[in-house]
């Protein structure tokens, strides 16, 4: 019996549970991944089409990720690709600032980054990880240097300004870790000792129980206690000889301090899927991605080449184009059109899509997203508290995470990240003026970092609403608009699908642009082969 | 300066539980709106619409609400981060500013849409690790 005519016996959910029973879970998360259910990007590499494309035009609206894959692929199959990126650069989102770099936001002040030559910001993309293997498939294929990227880092510190009885402590990401787990170790151990979990638990289970919570929470074999465990740092570290020689060791956080300072409200354990503690960056910048494929597209790309119009007929699509250097008029005919400008965007360019199409562009809302780069003259995280990349965490307004650079260790001056908010604080803090996000910025540091102010040096900040031909960070699907709308945008209409993170449940990531623009030139492709 | 200062306040005040005055209309407006649609509400062409002269603004004030509460057309949802009644109060401000004349919406209206629309209370959660 195979597995489709099963599952229409039973539920998919008991058809589930019967495959883990019987093949364990390697068996659950196959048939998972089968129906498209399961966790991982699946796919690692473009769609292998066969045919030929030669003779026909397809016109690709954004350089962006989308775009830039798209065109790549749909070169390679013969067609004529024309790209039109409304930029005087490609990447679309995937932006890099370093010295020289101009952006104005819409409504808001005229920027250029200051940073020293060979430092940048990310204010873009910053992280990819490993389950995107899209996105690797193109750094390895272009020979884009990588490196690690620290996403999460246990000697990085917690802040909290409203943490009760922990409020305004630099704690250490491993000092919660190891106390949380070693309290509620302990807690759970007594209470089997107890026989509180007679009911949940046979005996052999709780033997096992307690095996695990001794190890996990580093207990003392005899009571069960918690004192501390070396995980989450010396007082002072060992040593040579007799001072510091052994060290002293640190005694642990109360376990009702950090009840009652809710750490839970910034901190996690375990990161939601795809954060994992290492990720990678391209080095130098992300923008080495677009870049690399820049190159290989060359004059297929025409910059500044901001779409005014799409229309089309049975048989051509036609593209009104403004020159946004010269304000030149022209337009552009193809035989199909795929178009990865952000819906936000594309809504405001006049078409003749149905009025259906039109309503279905209309209908997902964007992420209002901020960041700023801070260039400090001196790595005073590294020098002085040794922190190495990752995130400080803390619930000081405005600014949810401060990330330390994870290149350029130990150099004399670096970027970090100031802060990286989304929705209400990347509303507000957007209505502020530069100087006054930096001020932002730099009066949260502060309480973190003594002299975080005076080692400033330059900034960089975002509202990716604002930003002209973005207008919004990523799509942020609701449930109604994936139901009404996602099957309509999916689909396109008539000569001109549509293709970007906006199309994908892995929205706000390059793999989402990639692998959707992997899916719609398929469909082109059998569209035009047909 | 003054204008960080104040909102360094106002961000202190929601995540404190300090008792601050609530904010009215006007100053809801320009920290949560004032970014894209400007604070003349004019709006920016060709990105963000104007609000003076919207029919959408002016017109019934569930389906105003509704925008608010879902967001749309790149326009992000507020029902996270705004109740009922700052809801009602920025409608209430923008149906009433720049020319418009339309009347004012109440926190039990947009209460009602909520419920009606099947939206979540607000969390104002602002920690995240996303992309």
């Amino acid at each position: 019996m195979n597995g489709s005519t099963l599952a229409l016996a039973l539920t998919r959910r008991e058809f589930l549970h019967r495959a883990a029973a019987v093949g364990g879970s390697a068996l659950l998360l196959n048939t998972m991944n089968a129906w498209g259910i399961g966790i991982a990007s699946r796919v690692t590499a473009p769609p292998a089409l066969s045919g030929s494309g030669k003779g026909k035009k397809v016109v690709v609206l954004g350089a962006g990720l989308a775009g830039l894959s798209a065109a790549f692929e749909l070169r390679k199959l013969g067609y004529e690709v024309q790209v039109l990126e409304a930029r005087p650069f490609a990447g679309g989102r995937c932006q890099s600032a370093r010295k020289g770099f101009a952006l104005q936001e819409l409504g808001g002040e005229a920027q250029q980054c200051r940073f020293d030559d060979g430092h940048y910001i990310n204010h873009g993309p910053w992280r990819i990880p490993l389950d995107h293997q899209s996105t690797l498939y193109y750094t390895r294929l272009f020979d884009v240097p990588l490196e690690v990227m620290v996403n999460e880092n246990d000697h990085a510190f917690v802040y909290l300004e409203d943490g009760g009885p922990l409020s305004k402590q630099r704690l250490r990401g491993a000092q919660i870790k190891a106390d949380m787990r070693g309290h509620v170790a302990e807690l759970l151990a007594k209470s089997v000792q107890g026989h509180q979990l007679d009911a949940a638990l046979g005996a052999d289970d709780q033997m096992l129980l307690l095996d695990y919570l001794r190890r996990e929470g580093a207990l003392e074999s005899g009571d069960l206690a918690y004192k501390g465990r070396n995980g989450r740092g010396y007082a002072v570290n060992p040593g040579a000889g007799l001072m510091p020689g052994a060290g002293t060791p640190s005694d642990p956080l109360a376990f009702r301090d950090l009840l009652a300072a809710k750490v839970g409200k910034v901190y996690s354990a375990v990161q939601d899927f795809p954060m994992h503690a290492t990720m990678f960056q391209p080095v130098g910048g992300m923008d080495a991605i677009p870049r690399a494929f820049a190159r290989r597209l060359g004059g297929a790309i025409r910059y500044n080449a901001e779409v005014q119009r799409i229309t089309q007929n049975a048989d051509k699509v036609t593209l009104d184009i403004r020159d946004a250097a010269s304000g030149k008029l022209s337009s552009v005919q193809a035989d199909y059109c795929l178009c990865t400008v952000p819906l936000s965007v594309l809504r405001m360019i006049d078409s003749n899509f149905s009025d259906g199409f039109k309503a279905a562009i209309k209908a997902v809302p964007y992420a209002p997203v901020g960041k700023i780069g801070l260039q400090m003259r001196r790595r005073f995280w590294e020098e002085d508290d040794h922190i190495y990349g990752g995130h400080v965490l803390t619930d000081i307004p405005g600014i949810n995470t401060i990330s330390l650079p994870s290149s350029g260790w130990q150099q004399r001056k670096g970027v970090l990240l100031g802060y990286y908010h989304y929705a209400l604080d990347a509303i507000e803090v957007s209505a502020l003026s530069l100087q006054e996000r930096t001020e932002l910025a730099l009066a949260a540091g502060e309480k973190i970092f003594p002299g975080y102010r005076s080692d400033f040096e330059s900034a960089f900040s975002v509202a990716w609403h604002r930003v002209k031909y973005s207008l919004g960070g990523w799509a942020e699907w609701n449930d109604a608009a994936r139901q009404n709308a996602y099957p309509a945008l999916l689909e396109g209409e008539g000569r001109v699908m549509l293709a970007g993170e906006h199309l994908s449940y892995l929205t706000g990531w390059q793999a989402g642009a990639i692998e959707s623009s992997w899916q719609q030139i398929e469909r082109l492709h059998r569209r035009a082969s047909a | 300066m003054k204008h960080v200062l104040l909102l360094l306040a106002a961000l202190a005040a929601g995540a404190g539980a300090a008792a601050q005055p609530k904010p009215d209309g006007k100053t809801l407006f320009a920290r949560n709106c004032a970014a894209c649609h400007q604070l003349d509400g004019r709006g920016i062409p060709g990105a963000f619409p104007a609000l003076a002269t919207s029919p959408v603004v002016v017109g019934a004030a569930n389906e105003a609400a509704e925008v608010l509460l879902k967001g749309r057309g790149g326009m992000p949802a507020f029902s996270g981060s705004l109740d009922d009644t700052e809801i009602a109060e920025v409608l209430t401000y923008a149906r009433s500013s720049w020319g418009n004349r339309a009347g004012a919406v109440s926190g039990p209206e947009v209460q009602a849409r909520r419920s009606a629309l099947g939206v979540a209370p607000p969390t104002r959660s602002r920690f995240g690790n996303k992309h």
